[in-house]
């Protein structure tokens, strides 16, 4: 099955817009159990752009890639996170260090800047930049932005995801993805740094009662 | 034969690790020392070919092993060796103390077991995206070490270690993806794209505003996994907080390990834009680390603490040398990597004993280690000397090599910043030393919240092999500071020609 580049390119362009949505959307919302839905549904964007691409273009490694990161990023993370979820009493971000609503003009600037930085200087002139790369940087951004004003465990693994996904849709907008044994060798490590994040977030359930990483400030100096 | 030896050193690890997964302890231990050992065996052989007859490939490229690359695989595994053979007796403090369950043993060997496999696999990787799954793999499996204790403050340092690992490493995919997209450029699609022995023969024709940013990403992030400032505030915590074996092998060996892919990144980029970009910001870091870890050694309280303050040291410098240049800093800087290793894991298993007898990781209370425990406290008082650089030692002979090189290399004014900056620390350890290992020791009264002492002579491991394993490593340090050995003078030669991006 082949589909022609114009369509692909339409599948890319309209995959990177609903990346950039769903990453406000994550920047703004307070409830974990959502975040980590909106997360499922933009890494599985991430891998269908990926299968687009792979199906216009032939390459198999996208095919396989793109076909994994649905699996792994879109259903296995999701699982594992909302296991967690379930355990803890806490759904919410309560005191979240930026609110709601500086969160979502915060994100939106983001978006803005990612498109000034995408269209600048030095990428543009080497590389057959595709649009998705302001929506890469945008998310690569956005998750930095989560993990540094989040407080519970959860909101911090989405962050993480936010960024891995912008990396992945680099990778993509960039080179059309790294070669197969590295994209599978990326991929294995997210799964495992979930499972781990896992671990702990149930360990800090059973030692400390909660999942809000408040109650880790004792190390210091 | 070289794809047998690569096989045995990534594999029986990892073997031994599945193993002592589902075994009992005494099972479990000895699944570890047998991976270590057949690893080590097939190491030392690899290594040997390299430094005897030049560099090997294995499947294709897949596999490419410099000198660099063989030098490092030695330390790892040395390294590797000092962490097991310190653990049996960690274990079993910890399990008196109640830490830590007796069942939970299999599952530490594993993971010390896959973590050193991880380890060892970066240095005979010839693919840059590779080397950075494998990173990012030591990464995760070295969380579950650092909290493999159930405490609070263990469980805060590994979800610090664990989040900030993973993004600061992020950055180093981005920086992998920047060079991959440049050197597609050059190469096309190739499998051979990211390999550095390919990307620093066609680096001159690479993008140069592409190189540049994906050497930017680079330092970030493999300068967050070696523990440069600013990069670093997860490492004081993971170490201190990591059981004693995984600390030594966290500093001695991981830390060297990020150390190495930036060394990668940095000959690409020396070949691709010429030396002054890369070098001066390396120069800038390792400066920066210097300045920052000097005064939380100054005013450390807790022991572990300052060990891990003084790894932070001690990256700058070697950081430091690397952006220096030059055949004499380079030289230092290959000396400096192993001495520090074995030092550095040879000092955390001496103070985690000292703290595990103590009930205390305080300073203060840990007045009077000399009396209390000599060979743990010797072994500590000489390894500290060590690592503050006073002679005779090969960090001594390291870092004199490095800051005169660094001189020599037209790099004076950091140098001497540098100098002045080691120099203020030797008096923060000596203070530190001075303070624990003489007077009267603290009332034990309060064995502090682990729980009551051990009784004595029951438990203590056998005292000459604990003997051994602390003065073996620190008397190699020591004697290579006098003396040279020429088979070891010339790996180190070979090393320094592939530091200073010649083919080694």
């Amino acid at each position: 099955m082949t589909i022609d580049p114009g369509t692909a390119r339409e599948l890319v362009d309209a995959c990177a817009a609903a990346i950039v949505l769903l990453g406000v959307g994550l920047a703004a919302t307070r409830s974990i159990g959502r975040a980590i839905w909106l997360v499922a549904i933009q890494s599985s964007l991430t891998g269908v752009a990926a299968l687009g691409v792979g199906l216009a273009t032939g390459a198999g490694h996208l095919l396989i890639g793109g076909i994994l990161a649905i699996g792994v990023k879109g259903f296995v993370v999701p699982l594992v996170l909302g296991s967690i979820l379930r355990r803890s009493a806490l759904r919410r971000e309560r005191h979240p260090l930026l609110g709601p609503r500086v969160s979502l003009v915060a994100a939106v600037a983001i978006v803005f800047v990612a498109s000034a930085a995408a269209n600048g200087a030095v990428l543009g002139a080497s590389v057959a930049a595709s649009r998705a790369l302001p929506a890469a940087i945008a998310q690569v951004l956005t998750g930095l932005l989560i993990v540094m004003t989040r407080r519970k465990a959860l909101s911090l693994v989405v962050g993480l995801l936010v960024f891995e996904n912008g990396i992945a849709l680099t990778a993509f907008s960039l080179t059309y993805g790294m070669p197969l044994v590295v994209e599978l060798g990326v991929l294995f490590d997210v799964l495992i740094a979930v499972v781990v994040a896992w671990v702990y977030a149930r360990r800090m359930l059973d030692v400390l009662g909660t999942t809000s990483t408040d109650r880790l400030r004792s190390l210091r100096g | 034969m070289i794809e047998a030896l690569v096989i045995v050193i990534v594999g029986a690890p990892t073997a031994a690790g599945l193993g002592a997964w589902l075994a009992d302890r005494r099972l479990a231990t000895g699944l570890a020392f047998a991976g270590l050992a057949a690893s080590i065996a097939a190491g030392v052989l690899l290594a040997g070919i390299v430094f005897t007859r030049g560099p090997v490939r294995a499947w294709d490229g897949l596999v490419v092993v410099d000198a660099l690359g063989a030098y490092l695989l030695v330390l790892v595994l040395v390294v590797a060796l000092i962490a097991l053979a310190g653990s049996p007796t960690h274990l079993a403090h910890e399990g008196r103390v109640g830490n830590f369950l007796a069942h939970d043993s299999g599952q530490y060997y594993a993971l010390l077991s896959w973590f050193v496999a991880g380890l060892a696999a970066v240095p005979l990787l010839d693919n840059l995206g590779l080397v950075w799954v494998a990173i990012e793999a030591t990464t995760i499996v070295s969380a579950l070490l650092v909290g493999f204790v159930r405490t609070p403050q263990a469980i805060e340092a590994a979800w610090k270690y664990l989040i900030l690992g993973s993004i600061g490493i992020g950055f180093a995919l981005l920086g992998t993806l920047l060079l991959y997209a440049s050197s597609i450029g050059v190469l096309g699609e190739t499998s051979d794209a990211l390999a550095w022995t390919r990307l620093t023969e066609i680096a001159p024709r690479l993008d140069p505003g592409l190189a540049r940013l994906a050497f930017l990403f680079a330092l970030a992030g493999y300068g967050t996994k070696a523990g440069l400032v600013p990069f670093h505030t997860w490492l004081p915590d993971a170490h201190s907080q990591a059981p004693s074996p995984i600390s030594a092998l966290l500093s001695g060996a991981a830390l060297a390990v990020a150390l190495y892919a930036l060394a990668r990144f940095h000959l690409v980029t020396v070949a691709a834009l010429g030396p002054a970009f890369s070098s001066t910001l390396l120069v800038v870091f390792g400066l920066l680390s210097l300045a920052v870890a000097l005064p939380f050694i100054v005013a450390q309280g807790d022991v572990k603490r300052l060990l891990a303050y003084s790894s932070i040291e001690h990256l700058g410098l070697a950081t430091l040398a690397l952006g220096f240049g030059g055949h004499l800093a380079l030289l230092g800087l290959s000396l400096h990597l192993i001495s520090h290793g074995l030092a550095k894991a040879t000092i955390f298993l001496a103070a985690g004993r000292l703290v595990a007898e103590r009930g205390s990781r305080r300073i203060g209370r840990l007045a009077g280690s000399l009396a209390r425990s000599p060979a743990d406290g010797q072994a500590f008082v000489v390894a500290a000397l060590v690592l503050a650089g006073l002679p005779p030692s090969s960090v001594f002979v390291a870092e004199i090599a490095i800051l005169f090189g660094g001189v020599q290399a037209g790099w004076g004014p950091a140098a001497a910043a540098a100098a002045v900056i080691l120099a203020l620390t030797v008096a923060g350890l000596l203070f530190h030393v001075v303070r624990m290992s003489v007077g009267p020791p603290a009332p034990s009264g309060s064995a502090g919240p682990s729980g009551p002492p051990a009784p004595l002579g029951e438990r203590r491991s056998p005292t000459a092999a604990r003997a051994l394993l602390l003065a073996v490593p620190l008397s190699i340090v020591v004697i290579a500071g006098l003396w040279t050995p020429s088979p070891l003078a010339d790996a180190l030669e070979q090393v320094t020609v592939v530091l200073g991006g010649g083919r080694g």
